[in-house]
């Protein structure tokens, strides 16, 4: 197998010119996009998470990894149409109704598709009926609800009531958060998780799918 | 004679001891929004705001309300409201840049977010460059007057603005692109910096030679602003304005509402006098007790109380509970302001306001030592 240790160091250092040459230079060397992906990208991406959520790593040292990442994926996209990008699983993103909020969740977005996960963002005031829509065709593996503001709180219980009662509540984990959302929250409303920043998000989605696996 | 409001703020800001912990509230998010829906409580309905505070018993903190306001000079400046959004637009001789605004309509019209910020790309550092070298900040003090009038002795009104770093990173080109740009383009993002810099200083300027006793160096201060940005292109600015405040005997306060674990240390180097809006665990990840030993006497803390305990969610004996154990953190209650992080929510318990104020009387003679 190749060294991708160069290409990690570039995603962790958050050099996105160095990134894409190294995977211009790796793709030149015979390496397969998803062995790019999984062995470069992703794993650099865990260690950048690892070093967020040990308070070495800042937001935006995890903004410019993720923007180093995005610069590979797009070079190895065109060459994954057979396979796809390989990914832990699908996550659907929104921000709920009443709130149009969004950077925590592009914060939580780019961490989750920075460690190997689908994302499918909705973008903000997004409806109860919209989020069970996209359960239905989309099938996420995972939902995550964003709400900054006390007042829209409550659209989270009712989002995770919505899916309960189309019968959609068994086969797609929900995690929440955002700055008013806390872990005593989450329970009230019966979310399956809650992360505090996307550091945290990008760990506990990843152990969701584990134990969804184990299950 | 009993000392006002207003007098019990500003002694505890300037780290005078008092003999009772001061209370001063926000309530404007929940007071905006209710009047605007018409669902304020019946016997508050046709009630303005303070008067709402004073008969709750609480200290005034009434809104940010600007002194200084901006004139454009070889430009042309024009607004478009199509409603929910407003686009300013800036057209020099350079070329244009606009910026829209969304006011939401969920939380009311007074509360704009950008949806498109000013810089779009590398092409518009000139522009706005342009704009900012031919804007001129001239004194607008009526709205202000005719407020802090209104409030008189019975609390603070806030004015003031961001730091400079933080005006970039926030209104002129949203979070993630200032970073994008002071990596790719430090030198450019730097003079921009330094143009924002020079119009701020003129605003302070006029600012120190108005009537007013506190003015705010900083908005939304969170983890967001970064830690190694914040020391190599906040601090000197904090360092640098608030002695401007401190040689005309002002005090300077920033808005600390975010999550704050990592800037916590940074605070002491800042000079910055009132640390308000203090919004602490279960909403953030610090606990009032650990800034309390972070910080020690040498910043007031205004805050406490944040948002989500005024939600129904919580009852009435978990209020107490966290209000009286956030006594027993800040003892013996010296350099401390009662206040919430950083507002009453639109359907926030009003009467927990009134309720703060009974257990300051109950709990809150000083120095604290139950």
């Amino acid at each position: 197998m190749l060294d991708y240790s160069f290409l990690s160091q570039a995603v962790i250092e958050g050099d996105w010119n160095k990134a894409t040459q190294l995977t211009t230079a790796a793709l030149d060397s015979g390496a397969s996009p998803q062995h790019i992906i999984t062995h470069g990208l992703q794993t650099a991406m865990s260690v950048v998470g690892e070093k967020y959520s040990s308070g070495e790593y800042f937001l935006p040292d995890m903004l410019m990894a993720a923007r180093a990442v995005d610069s590979a994926i797009e070079m190895l996209e065109p060459l994954l149409s057979d396979t796809g990008v390989p990914t832990l699983g699908k996550v659907v993103l929104g921000t709920v109704k009443g709130d149009i909020h969004d950077i925590g969740k592009n914060i939580v977005a780019m961490f989750l598709k920075g460690v190997g996960f689908e994302v499918f963002d909705l973008g903000v005031d997004v409806s109860d009926e919209k989020f069970v829509e996209a359960a239905q065709k989309i099938k996420p593996d995972i939902l995550g609800l964003s709400a900054l503001l006390t007042t829209t709180m409550p659209s989270i219980g009712s989002v995770i009531k919505a899916l309960d009662a189309d019968g959609l509540r068994s086969d797609v984990k929900v995690i929440v958060g955002g700055a008013a959302v806390t872990q005593g929250y989450a329970n009230l409303v019966g979310a399956d998780a809650y992360a505090h920043d996307g550091g945290e998000a990008a760990r506990v989605c990843k152990e969701l799918i584990r134990n969804k696996v184990v299950i | 004679m009993a000392m006002t409001h207003k007098q019990k703020i500003l002694a505890a800001a300037r780290g005078e001891r008092l003999d009772k912990l001061p209370f001063g509230a926000r309530i404007d998010l929940w007071y905006n929004y209710n009047s605007a829906h018409d669902s304020l409580p019946e016997k508050y309905k046709g009630w303005n705001q303070v008067d709402i505070l004073r008969d709750l018993g609480a200290g005034v903190q009434y809104r940010h309300l600007p002194v200084v306001k901006e004139e454009y000079q070889d430009m042309e400046v024009s607004e478009k409201s199509d409603p929910p959004y407003v686009t300013t637009e800036f057209r020099t001789p350079l070329g244009s840049v606009y910026k829209k605004v969304l006011f939401n309509p969920y939380e009311g019209p007074w509360q704009g977010y950008d949806v498109e910020k000013l810089f779009k790309s590398e092409k518009d550092y000139p522009i706005i460059k342009y704009v900012l070298e031919h804007t001129i900040p001239v004194s607008d003090f009526e709205e202000y007057r005719k407020v802090s009038d209104q409030v008189g002795e019975d609390g603070i009104v806030r004015t003031g603005g961001a730091s400079p770093a933080q005006y970039i990173m926030r209104d002129i080109m949203g979070y993630e692109l200032f970073f994008y740009e002071l990596m790719d383009h430090p030198t450019k993002v730097e003079e921009l910096l330094e143009l924002v810099k020079d119009l701020e200083r003129k605003k302070y300027e006029i600012a120190v030679k108005l009537d007013l006793e506190i003015i705010q160096v900083c908005e939304n201060w969170s983890d967001d602003v970064h830690t190694p940005v914040f020391k190599k292109y906040f601090t000197p600015w904090f360092q640098e304005i608030t002695d401007l405040l401190h040689a005309h005997g002002k005090l300077a306060i920033a808005h600390l509402d975010g999550e704050n674990k990592r800037l916590i240390p940074l605070f002491l180097d800042t000079h910055i006098d009132v640390a308000e809006a203090w919004t602490p665990a279960p909403m953030t990840l610090v606990t009032t007790a650990e800034l309390r030993k972070a910080w020690g006497d040498r910043v007031t803390i205004w805050g406490g109380v944040p948002a989500t305990l005024f939600e129904p969610t919580y009852s009435d004996e978990e209020f107490d509970d966290y209000v009286i154990n956030l006594f027993k953190e800040i003892a013996p209650g010296y350099n401390f302001i009662v206040g919430l992080g950083d507002n009453l929510p639109f359907d926030g318990k009003i009467e927990r306001v009134r309720r703060i104020v009974e257990l300051i009387d109950k709990y809150g003679t000083l120095p604290i030592n139950f």
